[in-house]
């Protein structure tokens, strides 16, 4: 079914929608301001999706949230840069402008176990509260669009539009999550942890129909996860996150099939199989690390790096281009020895 | 709508048979105080000075009989007057019926309780707003402590207080009675200007006793909210700051309601202390007298006013939020 909504536009255009730059945010703690996420770079491109995999605690909601300059307090964003598309540095927002941006030109879908939706008002009437606080003159319009939308990921528009979030199931709610996101015509979408929290069934209908909105409006979008068969189900490209670093980034099927970065590796290696060899699950030694634990000085992950060196005690290693198209922060031969 | 109609049907049926084992129960305690009519009258006229003979024989001229039907006769003959609506007549207030006595008395309590609650319901809920938004702040603070400090004033100490301090020492506000006994009661200026006057301390007394818990429980309703996955979501659709307010005040205040019902059938209780202080003739002080002469009837009726109210407004509150939460509604 996915196959015949695929247009042309999907491939053609590929310009960069959001260039993340250098970011670093520090959050601030008894010990002094501790970073979450550290000279993170990322580019999303119209007609891509992209894949933030790494564990809890790896700064990947937290990277997710300064796309939209919303890290909250105690955290900032320290230095860097957020250039979206035809809005400009988003880090350098504030007031109403900031506010516009938010849902305007990047629509972000919460987590499907999370209440997204005042449980006092419709789903109908919070889209007209969103259609207000963006100024919307045409609401009938924004309703229709809505509608549209609503529609299309097979929800029952009218229904939907009528009900309370208690009303509705975890599936559909993600869904009108999608549609609020999407109504303003935002060119970029972040998904945090779309599945999480719903059965296999919802979970494959979700994917789908974020493939499909993904590939009609030709948007730039990000799923942030900790579950890698969800980015190898839809994902293009795909970042890897370990201790507020990007470790790995490059294209998903690529990256899946040949991991160059230890943790990488690991994290593939223990990723459960439902059928062939299930022993093979490999579960990584080792706790990852929280702000307080993070070292400081060296490769965040060497103390359970296996082939960890003297180097990795004293640089951090940057994350460079060791082939066309791949990304690594890794002092250890890329070519070298296979888990 | 049927459904609205057939849920609001069964629970004023239950409010009836609420109202009918309280009754019970308040009958039997009423009868198991020690002491009788009698009894308080005769004692109160020895006190008098009058010798115990001659008093014993002013009691029997007063009451004329002496009941000798068995407690459960006059527990039925009394259940069988309250399902037609008839209270007894008072035997403190010689003849009068008990429903026109407590007639007379209840505006006098529920007014005050009712504009009391409401005004600290109002400011204590907005303050409490304030605080919990401004937490972090100088003010917020001072809020929050003015709020623990007046949940902690114990009534009869803040009523002392505001009679000492606004009459007996600056003389700015009337004390006892509920107007200027020489005013001829009427819908003139000068009567109803001394009426309000007369019910400004209660009913402050009232508002600064509740005002502590409204705002404390408002502070800690709104700070949950405002960490709720809803509110950061429609922060990040780019929700206006106003939206967003009235999105957490509404769903922070909804708990309230069931308190606020709550709290009206307490109030009524506290009334008892304050208007004893404030000597303002209403419910609360009836009742006192009535125990006070072993008034049975009256006492019965008052008790029974206090229950109604309690039923009837937690009736209310579920209606109330029946109608505002839609996750009771449907």
């Amino acid at each position: 079914m996915t196959e015949t909504l695929q247009t042309p536009a999907a491939t053609e255009d590929r310009s960069a929608e959001v260039s993340v730059r250098d970011l670093t945010v520090v959050y601030r703690t008894d010990r002094g301001e501790l970073p979450a996420v550290s000279r993170a770079g990322i580019e999303l491109r119209a007609g891509e999706i992209t894949g933030l995999v790494g564990e809890s605690g790896s700064g990947k909601s937290t990277l997710a949230l300064s796309l939209l300059n919303a890290v909250p307090a105690p955290g900032r964003i320290a230095s860097g840069s957020v250039e979206v598309a035809g809005v400009g540095d988003v880090t350098k927002l504030e007031g109403k402008r900031l506010r516009r941006v938010r849902g305007g030109a990047l629509g972000y879908v919460f987590q499907a176990s999370q209440n997204s939706l005042n449980p006092l008002k419709t789903v109908g009437k919070q889209l007209l509260d969103l259609g207000r606080s963006h100024e919307v003159e045409d609401l009938q319009g924004l309703v229709r669009r809505a509608r549209e939308l609503a529609e299309r990921m097979g929800l029952d528009a009218d229904r939907v539009l009528d009900s309370y979030q208690h009303e509705l199931s975890g599936g559909m709610r993600q869904r009108v999550g999608i549609v609020l996101a999407l109504v303003l015509n935002a060119r970029v979408l972040i998904l945090d942890e779309p599945t999480t929290a719903l059965d296999m069934i919802s979970q494959a209908a979700v994917l789908d129909i974020v493939r499909a909105v993904h590939r009609e409006n030709n948007l730039a979008t990000l799923i942030v996860t900790h579950d890698m068969g969800v980015v190898s189900e839809v994902a293009d490209r795909l970042a890897v996150m370990y201790g507020g670093r990007i470790v790995e980034h490059g294209p998903a099927l690529e990256v899946l099939q040949r991991p160059s970065h230890p943790y990488t590796r690991a994290l593939i290696g223990a990723t459960a199989r439902i059928v062939g060899d299930t022993t093979r699950a490999r579960a990584l030694p080792g706790r990852p690390p929280d702000l307080t634990t993070l070292a400081t000085t060296g490769c965040v992950f060497r103390d359970r790096c296996p082939l960890a060196s003297a180097v990795c005690e004293e640089e951090d290693p940057a994350l460079v281009e060791w082939t066309p198209g791949r990304y690594r922060a890794c002092h250890a031969d890329p070519t070298g020895d296979r888990p | 709508m049927k459904g609205f109609l057939r849920r609001l049907s069964v629970r004023l049926a239950a409010g009836l048979v609420m109202t009918a084992v309280v009754a019970t129960f308040t009958f039997f305690l009423i009868h198991a105080l020690p002491g009788n009519p009698g009894d308080a009258a005769y004692e109160q006229f020895v006190m008098q000075g009058m010798a115990p003979e001659q008093a014993r024989a002013k009691v029997a001229v007063i009451y004329g009989f002496t009941s000798h039907e068995s407690l459960f006769q006059q527990y039925t003959s009394y259940m069988g007057q309250l399902l037609r609506g008839n209270l007894g007549v008072s035997i403190s207030y010689s003849g009068v019926p008990v429903s026109h006595v407590i007639a007379s008395a209840a505006p006098w309590t529920i007014l005050p309780v009712l504009t009391g609650l409401l005004v600290s319901f109002l400011v204590g809920v907005t303050a409490g707003v304030v605080a919990a938004v401004r937490r972090s702040s100088r003010w917020g603070g001072l809020l929050s402590l003015s709020g623990s400090l007046m949940a902690g004033v114990p009534s009869f100490v803040l009523a002392l207080l505001l009679a000492f301090l606004f009459h007996t020492l600056w003389g700015l506000l009337p004390f006892g009675d509920t107007s200027d006994v020489t005013l001829t009661p009427g819908l003139n200026a000068a009567y109803i200007g001394s009426v309000a006057t007369h019910a400004v301390l209660p009913v402050a007394t009232y508002a600064l006793l509740s005002y502590g818990g409204w705002l404390l429980s408002m502070k800690s309703s709104v700070v949950s909210a405002l960490g709720d996955d809803f509110i950061l979501a429609a922060e990040l659709r780019g929700i206006t700051p106003a939206t967003r307010m009235r999105y957490i005040g509404r769903n922070a205040v909804l708990p309230l309601f069931t308190v606020l019902a709550l709290s009206f059938g307490f109030m009524f209780g506290g009334s008892v202390i304050i208007e004893h202080i404030f000597d303002y003739p209403g419910l609360g002080s009836l009742l006192l007298q009535s125990i006070g002469s072993r008034d049975y009837p009256l006492m019965g009726g008052a008790f029974l006013l206090i229950t109604v109210a309690i039923v009837l407004a937690n009736i209310l509150a579920e209606t109330l939020y029946s109608v505002i939460d839609p996750r009771v509604r449907r």
